[in-house]
């Protein structure tokens, strides 16, 4: 663990330690792509043989973000000059082996998630997927009724903080955090994001989401302790007692939502404490919403993975908002089938 | 440490055994039919209520009741026919004055969390509004 040690004082943002640390593994999460060119597409003249391009992509990035880097290795590799001038990265869009089109909006993370998760209910596949992710790319055509957004950086930062401002509603029942930050911070959020530097995100980001409690840096808790657990914790003795407004366990609802294989996503309000005052798991959140496959009674039929791990039953939800959601402040939970007892990654 | 964030994906490791199933083998048919219930289509409607921003026209009708499953590109596609919009006009559409939602949103996860009274409210301007 030492190597990830938070390399910057979390006192600077008043974040424990142990939530940045988090934050610092989720936002340095990495998924390998490949990138592979339509066949039929490729320009008159192309380097055939080339037109596939590998890519460690940032989890909390989007596949806006890789355009121009996939545009200067096709223009320099792949095309003939007459070819790399007439590209219109306007057109291009990608698309998946089974013919899915691949969202502009989605965080690239939640993409491979989500097809780990589909694959999950294929019969014919052997396992989760060990390698990359293909993705075609198209360079005409562009569907845009399934994109539903336009291509490009900016649209796609539109939809960003529109997420990041549903979130803060989510969270507080207005936008007001987001809102009250100034034009240039609001753009250091997603310049973060596209330059991939922690800091600048996350001295922004720091101001609108939630943290834990210092007081309870030992989250999550270790399994045994989850009944002990019925208090809030600003009741827990070693806090000063004063409630933390802007804790991740004061907010309304921490921001959340399903994916299952094939769709649907569900979304509902996820309170960070149940009716008497005991603590939201994910095993609780998931028995309420998903009885099927996580029958309260007996072994659950299907898994949860979060940013790409297997998260634990009793990770906490508002500890889930605050440490492991996505640079647009959203938990995304992605519900994959168990097979043949033990699937392997 | 149970997490293993940002570890690498391509690693073979087992499943914490607290997630895997005692009798996997019998399990996969179910589990797929509880995906099919999942899947079903939401056939609830639910009222939405538009109100216009700024120089937007009023609509003589606003309140509508709208499928549940339909997505919120659904929604915006109904106002810019009721509006009589052409493609490309411009439309900015909210929830409760505050922010624009996904378009692949459904109805019905909106509806959940952010209604008010029993109703959805979905705000439009002929500009950007709430930035």
């Amino acid at each position: 663990m030492s190597t990830y040690a938070p390399r910057h004082a979390p006192s600077a943002f008043s974040t424990p330690a142990s939530t940045t640390l988090f934050r610092r593994l989720t936002w340095e999460g990495t998924v390998p792509l490949e990138i592979r060119v339509a066949s039929a597409e490729l320009p008159a003249n192309s380097d055939r043989g080339l037109e596939c391009y590998y890519i460690q992509a940032a989890r909390v990035s989007y596949l806006p973000l890789l355009v121009p880097e996939i545009k200067r290795f096709l223009s320099d590799v792949v095309f003939d000059e007459a070819a790399a001038q007439g590209i219109k990265e306007e057109d291009w869009w990608f698309e998946s082996e089974d013919g899915a089109v691949f969202r502009w909006h989605w965080p690239i993370g939640l993409i491979y998630d989500n097809h780990t998760i589909t694959m999950s209910t294929r019969p014919n596949t052997s396992a989760a997927p060990s390698g990359p992710l293909r993705l075609i790319l198209h360079l005409a055509s562009p569907p845009s009724e399934k994109l539903l957004l336009s291509p490009g950086s900016e649209a796609c930062k539109q939809a960003f903080m529109g997420q990041l401002k549903e979130a803060d509603f989510i969270r507080w029942g207005n936008t007001k955090r987001i809102t009250g930050l100034r034009k240039a911070e609001q753009d250091g959020l997603w310049e973060g994001i596209k330059e991939h530097n922690f800091d600048e995100y996350w001295r922004v980001a720091s101001k609108v989401t939630p943290t834990t409690s210092p007081a309870r840096s030992q989250s999550p808790p270790p399994p045994s302790s989850v009944s002990m657990h019925t208090r809030p914790p600003s009741a827990d003795p070693g806090s000063n007692g004063a409630p933390d407004r802007d804790g991740a366990y004061s907010v309304r609802s921490v921001p959340v939502r399903i994916y299952l294989p094939d769709g649907p996503v569900m979304q509902d309000l996820v309170p960070p404490l149940l009716e008497d005052g005991s603590i939201n798991t994910l095993s609780r959140f998931l028995d309420t919403h998903l009885p099927l496959l996580f029958p309260a009674d007996r072994a659950p039929l299907a898994y949860a993975l979060i940013q790409g791990v297997l998260a634990p039953p009793e990770a906490e939800m508002a500890w889930l908002g605050a440490c492991l959601a996505g640079a647009d402040g959203w938990v995304n939970i992605c519900v994959g089938l168990l097979r043949e007892g033990i699937p392997r990654f | 440490m149970a997490l293993t964030a940002g570890a690498p994906e391509s690693h073979s490791r087992p499943l914490p055994s607290v997630w895997t199933s005692a009798d996997a083998a019998g399990t996969m048919q179910e589990a797929l039919e509880a995906l099919d219930t999942y899947k079903k289509k939401d056939l609830t409607k639910v009222v939405v209520r538009f109100k216009a921003v700024g120089n937007a026209p009023i609509m003589k009708q606003n309140f509508y009741k709208i499928s549940a499953s339909n997505r919120f590109q659904a929604v915006i596609q109904f106002l810019r026919k009721e509006l009589g919009w052409k493609a490309g006009d411009p439309l900015f559409t909210y929830i409760n004055l505050a922010f624009s939602p996904a378009p692949d949103d459904t109805v019905a996860n909106l509806f959940k969390s952010f209604s008010t009274d029993g109703h959805l409210i979905v705000n439009y301007s002929t500009t950007a509004a709430w930035g």
